[in-house]
């Protein structure tokens, strides 16, 4: 049993999931609220990687920092997190909002004009080259906790630690705070919370904006650990965040951070291992398709998702 | 329902319009041979500008364009080019070679970028007379004689794959070694080539496969063993290349990264140790190229480039140079430019003379390889 | 009608509004949608088949030609999808997948690499049935999933189909099937394109005719229903899965159809041909066009495959730019002055900007425009063209072009906001200058890139104005 290559594997798998449970996280909460699959999340991703990629270089550039490191990445998250808070807030004012009242699948196809726009924007602003973030010039990779004969890179820890006091931010302030009951009841029965007297407009603004604030900050963590960006990578992480919000039980906030991780490990352990279950006929090629597979069978095992409550339609 | 009509009928107005204009655009062209008068020359570029490989194409087109400038000034020629994005997509490619065959101003393409585009406009531009040359499309079989039009100032995978598997073998003395592929249509002909080279001298090789636009390479890292010696990675993406052997890095294990062709990148990949294959000496450090670089930093702000810019540059020149002569007697049909394509004989910015073979492949054709140690590149074979 | 007084009887109104159905039924529009309704079927299915057969005899390019068979392709697709997502509510995000099995069936029937060659009128409907029993396997999760859990398991498929294709041996991988034979029906091979754009147009006849009597038929009253209110069809004894799966086959056998067409015409088949890109302008196609309606997802398909055509062309473009904000303007101001009189201040508004900059700073007005339609020409003196703004290779150098864009975006959805129409028209004048130079500038240098810019603020613009589409009816949703 090789258990350097698990623990690696489980080291990735974590990484992979924190990213994908913060981006699920804002697209779990925006469905409780609005019922609404916001498919634009993805871009949010990739313009907070953009604006963290900005700030690295106003900052003087990975080899050259002009002020501590810990403090220039929590710069970089801190402008992608706002950067990213404002622009959801901004595609629900002007492409969600005119629809609430339409059928379902209006806002849907808002939101991959949205995507078109700012995967073009970026394009068009930016250049397709892609950027990198010169981590390791940040960061040595030397730099890390030794576990045995195996070697963790700083950066991951940092990127799991960061999603993790995230999600436990979230967690206070959704179960704790006013603004987080407000949310709940919104999510709950929206006409009710209104005769409440709850503001709903002003919840779906505050949820959009944490939702997308963290899929910005998603974003600059992908650049830290992964290197490299450009104006097609949202694509991806939305359509796995997605996914992992679905899994996890759409709506439910834990259930975006257990499904993250889900998704995360079934990844890394499907390309880890899947030479070794098919005997050698399976490469890793095709580990997108055991990825998947499990996915279908888990939800027809379980439509409704991790956490998700069974859907119980009132007459 | 009013409204609804309103909208409806104003809707078919437009359609109308639309495709009114569509329909009456430059010439019913079915003539192939052409007459063009030769003072509204275009080139047509075929190749991905938007979408996940659109930083190949928009590379290409930078080169290009300042090819044509170039030409353009010191030739007192008016030559434009005409923007093609495939979107690497093959049906829409296939639509593009039509448009261009029906713009009877268009004189060359220089494309198709990738060789899935070659495949389906090959025989629509041989059916038109009208040459195509590609400064990037690499797959062996497009010069098997199938379309007599199309040339390429690339040499081919047939002569790349080899080169890495000696290089590795021998000069590497690699026992052990992963080979890894990004299901595409560059990736994948050049990874099996390899595979089966490196077997074929009694190296053990495992496979891997990564997808075009995966990021992440850590889980495909954990499966390298630790005697592995090489990891040859087919990729179209030189920052992938980077990113995997930062990986490698990170995760302790010893081996090195050998990129092929799409991976060369001097800004882009900048490994601590590694190897790329290129098939020609590069730009940036023949002295005689020098003043070109210099030139296209001044035009691009210093953009970066990788190795497919310079060849476009190339392909262009081709295109230019041919159609110029063709233009001498003040007309020129598409069939005379393809004829002087076929005998073009100009220096080239890679050393020595470009010249095409019988099946459009170019001749000298070369492969060198560098060595990067600390992200600097020395060629080395 | 005067504002009534809070204690004044309001007298009238109420029979007013009550006869407002009796006066539609009396005006232009009532009596044209009577005659309409009343119309026999196939007189309707002449008039709209009609400037699909004809339209080759406008052409004589093979381009265009190639447009119109795409075209068609595109709205076979759309009415496939329409069936599931349109008539039954159902979110099918796999949908392309079917279209890529017919293809790659036919494929596997007449190609060099399958070694035979099936004749048309076997190969199609051989295809069609097989693709159909595939979407009832995938319509299969319905019956445990609902809404937006069944849209992600059919995307799971889609997922799993494009892994297999792109690494599977038997599918030869990214470089596709490349030797597909072409149509061979009853015995005579289909080589010319006008010869493919007839099949096609027979293939549509054909499937809008049949989805035509399947709407009217009790399938479609039933679909209808289970569309409305899927509890209450349940309730009424509907066999509410065996519809849905239906619905899955029906569309996915059209999809099927319309692959087979397609594969033989292209010569090719390869699978990035088939991904989630197709799916998105499907599906903007259904809904823009109108979901549910027949003729409304035609006209989508047409119209949006019409403009990214158009759009691909620079100079085209530059003209649809602009015709397009003129139509706006014109379409969506009240009262019918407003527009000529902002186009008017905005032309004088760009004059004046212009002097002044000429005088004050002339290298704003000293760059050239990489457009180079007559449109373009004749903007040039107009707009603010600041030298080296823009690179030579036509991406933005420096911070102005940069700001320009984003200052565009922000000042155009800030328009958004002011409630006045008044104020709106005012602050309209600068923020149609500012778009006119962004457009010269920068815009027009990156034609390729600025298209997807365009369809993605129109898809944005369009769903904003009419979200049920051109076509579509009003619906209110339970959720």
């Amino acid at each position: 049993m090789d258990w350097d290559k698990l623990v690696q594997l489980l080291v990735n798998g974590v990484t992979l999931g924190s990213v994908y449970a913060l981006v699920a996280l804002g697209f779990s909460m925006v469905y409780g609220i609005l019922k609404l699959l916001n498919l634009a999340h993805g871009d949010v991703l990739m313009v907070g990687a953009f604006v963290g990629w900005g700030v690295l270089g106003w900052l003087g550039g990975a080899q050259d920092p002009t002020v501590a490191v810990w403090l220039v990445i929590l710069l970089m998250i801190l402008a992608a997190m706002v950067g990213g808070g404002f622009l959801g807030v901004a595609i629900e004012r002007f492409a969600y909002r005119p629809l609430r009242r339409a059928p379902r699948i209006a806002p849907l196809i808002s939101a991959l004009g949205v995507s078109f726009f700012l995967q073009n924007s970026v394009l068009l602003l930016f250049g397709a080259n892609f950027r990198s973030y010169d981590s390791f010039d940040l960061v040595d990779v030397g730099v890390g906790v030794e576990w045995g004969p195996l070697h963790v890179w700083v950066m991951r820890i940092v990127v799991i630690v960061s999603a993790l006091a995230m999600m436990g931010g979230l967690w206070l302030l959704v179960t704790r705070s006013k603004l987080g009951k407000a949310m709940r009841a919104t999510a709950f029965d929206r006409e009710a919370a209104a005769m409440m007297g709850i503001d709903v407009d002003r919840v779906i603004v505050k949820t959009f904006f944490i939702g997308s604030a963290l899929a910005g900050a998603a974003g600059v963590l992908v650049g830290l650990v992964f290197f490299q960006i450009n104006h097609f990578m949202g694509f991806n992480y939305g359509l796995k965040g997605f996914t992992a919000a679905v899994v996890g039980g759409i709506g439910s906030i834990p259930g975006a951070m257990v499904g993250g991780l889900f998704i995360g490990l079934a990844e890394a352990f499907s390309v880890g291992y899947i030479e070794d279950l098919t005997r050698g006929r399976l490469g890793s090629a095709f580990s997108d398709l055991v990825a998947f597979l499990i996915l279908v069978i888990f939800m027809l095992v379980r439509p409704q998702g991790i956490f998700g409550k069974p859907e119980v339609k009132k007459v | 329902m009013r409204k609804g009509l309103i909208a409806a009928g104003l809707a078919a107005l437009v359609a109308v319009a639309v495709v009114t204009a569509a329909v009456a655009k430059p010439a019913a062209q079915t003539t192939p041979a052409q007459i063009a008068a030769c003072t509204n020359v275009s080139l047509g570029f075929l190749g991905p500008l938007t979408g996940p490989a659109g930083f190949l194409g928009q590379e290409q087109l930078s080169w290009l364009r300042f090819g044509v400038q170039k030409y353009n000034k010191a030739n007192g020629t008016a030559f434009k080019v005409v923007l093609g994005d495939t979107q690497l997509k093959a049906p829409v490619a296939r639509t593009l070679a039509r448009r261009f065959v029906a713009d009877s101003n268009l004189m060359a393409v220089i494309g198709g970028s990738e060789s899935q585009a070659v495949v389906v406009s090959g025989n629509l531009f041989e059916k038109a007379d009208l040459a195509s040359i590609s400064g990037s499309a690499t797959q062996t079989n497009l010069t098997n004689g199938q379309f007599k039009t199309f040339f390429r100032v690339v040499p081919n995978d047939a002569i790349q794959g080899p080169q890495i598997v000696t290089y590795v073998a021998k000069n590497l003395k690699a026992k052990n070694v992963v080979v890894i592929d990004s299901q595409d249509d560059y990736s994948l002909p050049l990874a099996s080539a390899i595979t089966r080279g490196l077997r074929a001298r009694n190296v053990t090789v495992s496979r891997e496969s990564v997808s075009a636009d995966d990021t992440d390479f850590s889980s495909v890292v954990a499966n390298v063993d630790s005697n592995v010696n090489v990891v040859v990675f087919a990729t179209q993406v030189a920052t992938a290349a980077n990113t995997l052997s930062n990986q490698l890095r990170e995760q302790g294990k010893k081996a090195i990264v050998f990129g092929t062709d799409g991976a060369y990148s001097p800004s882009q990949f900048k490994p601590r140790t590694g190897y790329v294959s290129v098939f020609a000496p590069d730009p940036h450090f023949d002295p005689s190229a020098r003043a070109l670089i210099r030139e296209y930093n001044r035009y691009s702000k210093n953009k970066e480039f990788g190795a497919f810019g310079p060849a476009t540059y190339m392909a262009g020149l081709v295109a230019t140079t041919a159609v110029r002569s063709a233009c001498a007697d003040g007309e020129a049909t598409r069939a005379e430019v393809t004829r002087l394509t076929r005998r073009t004989n100009i220096p080239s910015i890679f050393g020595g003379r470009l010249r095409f073979s019988a099946k459009g492949d170019p001749l000298p054709t070369k492969f060198v390889i560098y060595r990067i140690t600390n992200g600097k590149y020395a060629p080395v074979g | 009608m005067t504002e009534p007084r809070p204690e004044q009887p309001r007298i009238g109104v109420d029979e007013w509004v009550a006869s407002a159905e009796e006066r539609r039924q009396r005006s232009f529009a009532g009596r044209l949608e009577e005659a309409i309704d009343r119309a026999p079927a196939a007189a309707k299915l002449v008039v709209f088949a009609l400037p699909f057969a004809l339209f080759p005899f406008f052409t004589d390019s093979e381009y265009v030609t190639q447009v119109g068979i795409d075209t068609l392709i595109y709205v076979l697709l759309a009415l496939g999808l329409n069936v599931a997502v349109g008539w039954v509510g159902l979110l099918d995000l796999g949908f392309v997948a079917f279209f890529g099995l017919g293809a790659y069936l036919y494929a596997a029937l007449a190609s060099e690499y399958a070694g035979r060659h099936w004749e048309a009128q076997f190969a199609v409907p051989v295809i069609a049935v097989a693709v159909a029993a595939t979407g009832f396997l995938v319509g299969l999760p319905s019956r445990r999933l609902v809404g937006d859990y069944l849209a992600i398991v059919t995307l799971f498929f889609l997922q799993i189909w494009l892994v297999v294709l792109v690494n599977a041996s038997f599918t030869r991988g990214p470089n596709g099937i490349a030797d597909i034979y072409p149509l061979k029906l009853f015995g005579r091979e289909i080589v010319s394109l006008e010869g493919y754009y007839y099949v096609t147009f027979a293939a549509f006849v054909l499937i809008v005719s049949f989805l035509y009597l399947l709407d009217r038929s009790r399938t479609g009253r039933a679909w209808r229903a289970l569309r409305e209110d899927e509890l209450a069809a349940e309730l009424m004894t509907m066999p509410v899965n065996r519809l849905k799966l239906m619905a899955f086959a029906v569309g996915a056998g059209i999809a099927g159809i319309a692959g087979a067409l397609y594969a033989p015409q292209q010569g090719a088949v390869f699978p990035a041909n088939f991904d989630i890109v197709l799916l998105i302008t499907v599906y903007a196609m259904v809904v823009l066009g109108g979901a549910g309606s027949i003729v409304g997802v035609t006209v989508g398909a047409v119209l949006i495959n019409a403009s990214l055509e158009a759009l691909r062309d620079p100079d085209d473009a530059s003209w649809l730019f602009y015709l397009a904000i003129v139509l706006a303007l014109i379409l969506l101001m009240r009262p019918r002055w407003l527009p000529v009189a902002v186009l008017a201040a905005t032309a004088v508004f760009g004059l004046a900007v212009h002097e002044l900059a000429e005088q004050v700073r002339p290298s704003l007005v000293a760059g050239t425009t990489f457009g180079t339609a007559r449109v373009d020409e004749l903007v040039d003196s107009w707009v603010l063209l600041p030298e080296g703004a823009i690179g030579q290779d036509g991406l933005p150098a420096g911070a102005l072009a940069r700001l320009a864009y984003v200052g565009l975006v922000a000042a155009m959805l800030g328009l958004t906001l002011i409630r006045s129409r008044l104020w709106r028209a005012v602050a309209l004048v600068p923020v149609l200058y500012l778009g006119a130079c962004v457009w010269e500038n920068v815009l027009v240098a990156q034609p390729a890139v600025a298209r997807f810019v365009l369809i993605g603020a129109m898809l944005v613009a369009l769903m904003a104005v009419r979200p049920q589409g051109l076509l579509g009816k009003q619906r209110v949703e339970i959720v």
